[in-house]
């Protein structure tokens, strides 16, 4: 086994909504290179508990980088400096002895901080509930190959399709921009043939759930395309602006 | 205890049809005049959620996580089964059927499995309508793979992240009802307690994640799909907050837990590298399609695996299995793993793991072909262990992956509380002792999408279902429990953390209660949790407040939960005086260390019901005994 | 369906606007510099050009008041985008930096804002100096035109004008660095086969403007009014 190092974190602690918040010091000298970045807030916790402390909360479940639930912002970088990695897959070998580890929550008006590092991204969950979904009643789906869909572009809705709603993009973007997200799920949707009916309503509902939960506008940084767990390219933006516009002159003919 | 199946009357393939008409109907307009409660919004709790309120019931839906899409089913990776036969190998649903009730190894209730055959084929269309992106060949049509327990390619996958793309379906199937008002959609909201009124289950208790406020609602029917009990063992491919309490909490109230002992251990895991683990990742087990399992021949051989000659590497489940191969089921696979390594032919620093070798693939079909096949996988592995499976062997390790055993339900997934209905991995129903793999998605759906949003219409329609009050006695007690619950556990102020004792119990539960359990092992584990338990009650100090968010305290109770069902589990395998599936007695082994059941003695549901806890937990056995009418029992073989 | 008008006052209708009012100005200054290159030519060319120029007449008008909508909507929009950010995340990181890879958060695309008031302000004094100027009178092919040309060789004779100017350039430069890439995505021309390739074409044109530019005002600086490139 490899020998423990020390690292040096200032972790964001805030008691509730409401409070301010601020870096609390913190030095941790049992860092193992294996374990990830998140078991090593594990061993921190233990040790607060140890010593009477309240411990420290983030967001997390699956830990292998698919659920989407932890979020957080290290060193200034939504799940730190390794591309296509959450927070859970981000191992300590990627860092030294006697580094310092600045750890936030991810910050954005439409993710409010909860407590600590856990801040409330249900407003994810509204932009799907706009439109992001085929209408479709269970039972009444046609022969599961009865609608052939050129692999090509099975292929690219998956790719957008990967997205796992972790909210890095929002949290890195200078402008706190949800165009990521929302355009990776229209970019998803519209282009199969099922979502094809809906496309214009669906993408016009998202852009405008997007814009009401205090999402910014985008300036094209493609800084969410870079710290993408899931590497989503920022073509599902301009994907969204297309069918958007489309949309729009479609609607104002009507 | 009334342990009816109501399994319906008739041939096999008719028994389903036949019971849909025969059940009762919620006229269209009287639906939205009920509530149903749907606990778990992974692929069970989400599809149900969705499909009851397109039928019009007033959903009220709940999830531990801060959204309805992060459930644990978005981790499985490799695929769904469905008797479609694309590929035009012989598959038909009686194959499927077959194959999943052997791969159970004859302890599951033909019915249900045959039921979940027949529907297999309806989730793979209503998922495409809903956009899932299955892999597709150049053709436009769907592609298949094989996967282990069966001989042909009935897999349906959408790279290696099958359960994310089908959740994601559901997810969104349940948003679109949230937007159309049809599903109260609560998030961060964990169920602590069931309230039975009459004897009916009318509703739940939730602790506010957030507030940590104890919360009453009301219903007509509770749904419960929050998933299996793996976390019992600590570490497992579960998910930290996977978790048995909605279960357990039922269970206190009488609901019969069944074959708690059915645990499947996945074969290939990336093996434990230390104490702080905090979790263990599956590799999906589609690898072993192109991968092929090894280990050195001479013990201790610590040579680097490329510099280990062919004549020298033990491919001991082609050997062994040479018709199956490396696709043996997943019980097999994990026997023998644990075999090689307990034989001192295991490789990695811990010699806990064997080699999985894709160097015949990349020969075969090139680099990219493998890729294309399993690069995020092999990302993954990669980015965790800091080795690359394109130029060396994986090294894998069996893992606690999932639990056959549940609470009991009938033929339409109803507990014994009359209204409480159980679905997905929560229930017990349709693997026996050994889940096959992509049979779990499967089953999701299949509980979820059709066949939950049919007998619950059955239900409703049959029952009296006065209106109750949120300040019925039974809602005070129930809340009253939940709070004092919490409040005990504050009030223990111990100086052990939760974790330690977690970490203790799954300890115990992997080394006596895990791959092969013996007599001895397991009164010794018995012994062994009921003292843990009661250490915990005396020494386990929670942090923080009651009134706050604060995981250490939803730890906690999982923890006190787990601490009672872990002795259920060791109970329950050392009642099993028999081999089957992945419950394998040492004691009850062929010399090839096969498992030997007994069916006279042995081919029944064993469900337990719970009478209280006083040092020892209190269980009383109860029996369904499973009649095979229409296949014929055998010794599993794989060779 | 939003009508067309509410379209483009939804985050990606600004975003529309701000790629078409750019290409706009992409263009604008393409011509603006090749006129310039007249400075270069036969000794009255640029005069003759910047004649016909101001004598377009009515269609000069609907040329100037395009440009200037472009300008201003595109600098509004700008603006306006810098503003919301800070409403789009009250409380900042303590701690932040780009992740690199495939960003484009540049300098230039951070300092979008920056440059961008820069060159609003230049233009006011642009226009002052140069539309606005005092020129003298020539006679040109037998009509009177103004003298432009000497205004532009005595005005870079001053090195707070000349520098100014230089500087300024290079700021345009860096606008166009981020700005040319961006208005593609913005127009929604994005596709991951050429991003690479409109990314590089965007940087060298923003380096031949910037440099076009900037040529100008330091030759003439450096190589004073009799200088071997121009002629009279």
């Amino acid at each position: 086994m490899a020998d423990t190092f020390t690292v040096h974190l200032k972790i964001w602690r805030q008691e509730g909504p409401n409070e301010p918040g601020e870096l609390v010091d913190y030095t941790l000298d049992k860092v193992n290179e294996h374990m990830s970045f998140l078991e090593m807030l594990d061993v921190l916790n233990e040790e607060i508990v140890k010593e009477g402390g309240v411990p420290i909360e983030f967001d997390y479940d699956c830990r292998e980088g698919i659920c989407g639930s932890c979020n957080l912002m290290i060193n200034g970088q939504a799940h730190g400096p390794k591309a296509m990695t959450c927070s859970c897959q981000l191992h300590m070998r990627n860092y030294s002895d006697g580094d310092t580890i600045v750890i936030e929550p991810f910050r954005a008006k439409g993710f409010p901080v909860i407590k600590d590092l856990v801040v409330d991204r249900s407003a994810f969950d509204r932009i799907i509930e706009a439109g992001g979904y085929v209408s479709v009643k269970t039972g009444s789906a046609p022969d599961a190959n009865s609608i052939p869909v050129d692999k090509s572009v099975a292929d690219t809705a998956f790719d957008y399709a990967t997205c796992i709603g972790c909210g890095a993009c929002v949290a890195a973007c200078p402008n706190s921009s949800a165009s990521l997200f929302t355009g990776a799920k229209l970019a998803h949707l519209n282009r199969l043939p099922q979502g094809e009916p809906e496309r214009a309503e669906r993408t016009v509902a998202m852009v405008e759930q997007m814009e009401e939960e205090g999402f910014g506008d985008c300036s094209n940084y493609a800084e969410c395309e870079a710290v993408c767990p899931k590497g989503i390219s920022i073509s599902a933006i301009a994907e969204m602006r297309r069918n958007y516009m489309k949309a729009a002159l479609k609607g104002s003919e009507a | 205890m009334n342990l009816d199946s109501k399994v319906p009357s008739g041939p096999l393939e008719e028994k389903w049809s036949k019971h849909l008409n025969d059940i009762q109907l919620v006229a269209p307009n009287n639906k939205r005049k009920h509530d149903v409660i749907v606990v778990g919004t992974g692929l069970a709790g989400g599809s149900a959620a969705a499909s009851l309120a397109e039928l019009g019931y007033n959903v009220k839906s709940f999830c531990i996580q801060d959204s309805a899409r992060r459930a644990h089913s978005i981790a499985a990776q490799g695929g769904i089964n469905a008797a479609k036969n694309y590929p035009n190998d012989g598959d038909t649903i009686w194959r499927l059927f077959y194959d999943t009730i052997k791969g159970g190894d004859y302890r599951s209730r033909e019915s249900n499995t045959y039921r979940l055959a027949q529907i297999s084929n309806e989730i793979i269309d209503q998922a495409v309508a809903q956009g899932v992106p299955f892999a597709r060949e150049y053709g436009g049509l769907l592609a298949n793979r094989s996967f282990g327990g069966a001989q042909v390619s009935r897999t349906f996958y959408a790279r290696g992240q099958t359960g994310q793309q089908l959740l994601l379906g559901a997810y969104q199937a349940m948003m679109r009802q949230v937007h159309e008002g049809r599903i109260d959609l609560h998030t961060r909201q964990e169920m602590l307690d069931v309230v039975i009124v009459d004897g009916k289950a009318r509703g739940i208790i939730t602790r506010d994640l957030v507030s940590g406020e104890i919360k009453r609602w009301m219903a007509d029917a509770v749904v419960l799909a929050s998933g299996g009990y793996g976390n019992a063992f600590y570490l497992s491919t579960n998910a930290i907050n996977s978790n048995v309490t909605a279960a357990w909490r039922c269970h206190k109230r009488g609901a019969a837990f069944a074959n708690p002992c059915y645990v499947q251990i996945h074969p290939t895991c990336i093996p434990v590298s230390g104490d702080y683990q905090s979790k263990l990742t599956l590799m999906s087990e589609s690898l072993r399609n192109d991968g092929r399992v090894w280990v050195p021949k001479e013990k201790g051989d610590d040579r680097h695996p490329n510099d280990i000659p062919e004549d020298e590497r033990y491919y001991y489940l082609e050997e062994k299995y040479p018709a199956f191969g490396n696709l043996v089921p997943r019980d097999v696979a994990s026997r023998n793993a644990k075999i090689v390594c307990d034989e001192g032919m295991g490789v990695g620093p811990t010699g806990r793991a064997v080699y999985l070798d894709f160097n015949d693939a990349i020969e075969r079909e090139g680099k990219q072909a493998i890729a294309d096949k399993y690069g995020n996988l092999f990302e993954m592995y990669e980015n965790i262990t800091d080795n690359n499976p394109y130029e060396e062997p994986m090294r894998i390790f069996p893992a606690v992956h999932y639990t056959m055993g549940g609470l009991w339900v009938d033929y339409n997934l109803m507990s014994n509380i009359p209204g409480l209905f159980v679905a997905g991995e929560a229930n017990f129903s349709d693997h026996g002792a050994n889940r096959l793999g992509a049979s779990a998605l499967m089953q999701g759906l299949s509980d979820g999408y059709f066949i939950i949003p049919y007998t619950i219409g059955n239900y409703i329609a049959g029952e009296e279902l006065p209106d109750v009050s949120k300040d019925h006695d039974a809602f005070d007690e129930a809340a009253d429990n939940a709070q004092g619950h919490i409040d005990k556990l504050f009030e223990v102020d111990g100086d052990k953390s939760v974790v330690e004792f977690h970490r203790e119990l799954g300890q115990i539960m992997w080394d006596k209660v895990g791959i092969s359990r013996s007599e001895e092992g397991l009164k010794e584990a018995i012994k062994e949790i009921q003292e843990l338990r009661e250490e915990f009650w005396n020494n386990v100090r929670v942090p923080g407040e009651a009134a706050n968010y604060n995981k250490y305290l939803e730890f906690a109770g999982r923890v006190a939960d787990f601490l009672e069902l872990g002795e259920l589990m060791a109970k329950d395998a050392l009642h099993r005086d028999e081999s089957c599936g992945c419950h394998l007695r040492a004691e009850h082994q062929s010399d090839e260390g096969e498992a030997l059941r007994n069916d006279k003695e042995y081919s029944y549901v064993a469900a337990w019901e719970f009478q209280g806890v006083n040092g020892e937990l209190q269980e009383e056995l109860h029996k369904e005994d499973l009649e095979f009418d229409f296949v014929e029992l055998k010794q599993r073989s794989y060779k | 369906m939003p009508s067309f008008l509410d379209a483009l006052k939804s985050q990606v209708g600004r975003k529309i606007l701000t790629g078409i009012t750019g290409v706009g100005l992409i263009l604008f200054i393409i011509f603006h510099l090749i006129g310039n290159l007249t400075l270069f030519g036969d000794p009255q060319a640029f005069n003759e050009y910047t004649y016909a120029l101001e004598n377009l007449g009515f269609i000069l008008y609907v040329l100037e008041a395009g440009l200037a909508v472009a300008f201003l909507l595109h600098a509004y929009i700008g603006i306006s985008i810098w503003w919301n950010r800070r409403k789009a995340r009250p409380q900042g990181y303590k701690k932040y930096q780009s992740k690199g890879g495939s960003s484009h958060q540049t300098w230039a695309a951070k300092s979008m804002i920056f440059t961008g008031i820069v060159l609003l302000v230049f233009l006011v004094i642009h226009i002052d100096t140069f539309k606005f100027g005092a020129t003298e009178t020539i006679m040109l092919n037998g009509h009177e035109a103004r003298d432009l040309k000497s205004l532009v060789i005595a005005t870079f004779q001053q090195p707070i004008y000349a520098f100014g100017y230089t500087v300024v350039m290079i700021l345009l430069g860096l606008h166009l660095g981020h700005g040319f890439w961006s208005a593609f995505t913005s127009l929604t021309m994005k596709h991951n086969e050429y991003s690479a390739l409109i990314y590089t074409v965007g940087i060298i044109f923003a380096i031949l403007m910037a440099v076009g530019f900037l040529f100008i005002p330091l030759y003439i600086y450096f190589a004073g009014p009799d200088a071997a490139l121009i002629s009279y």
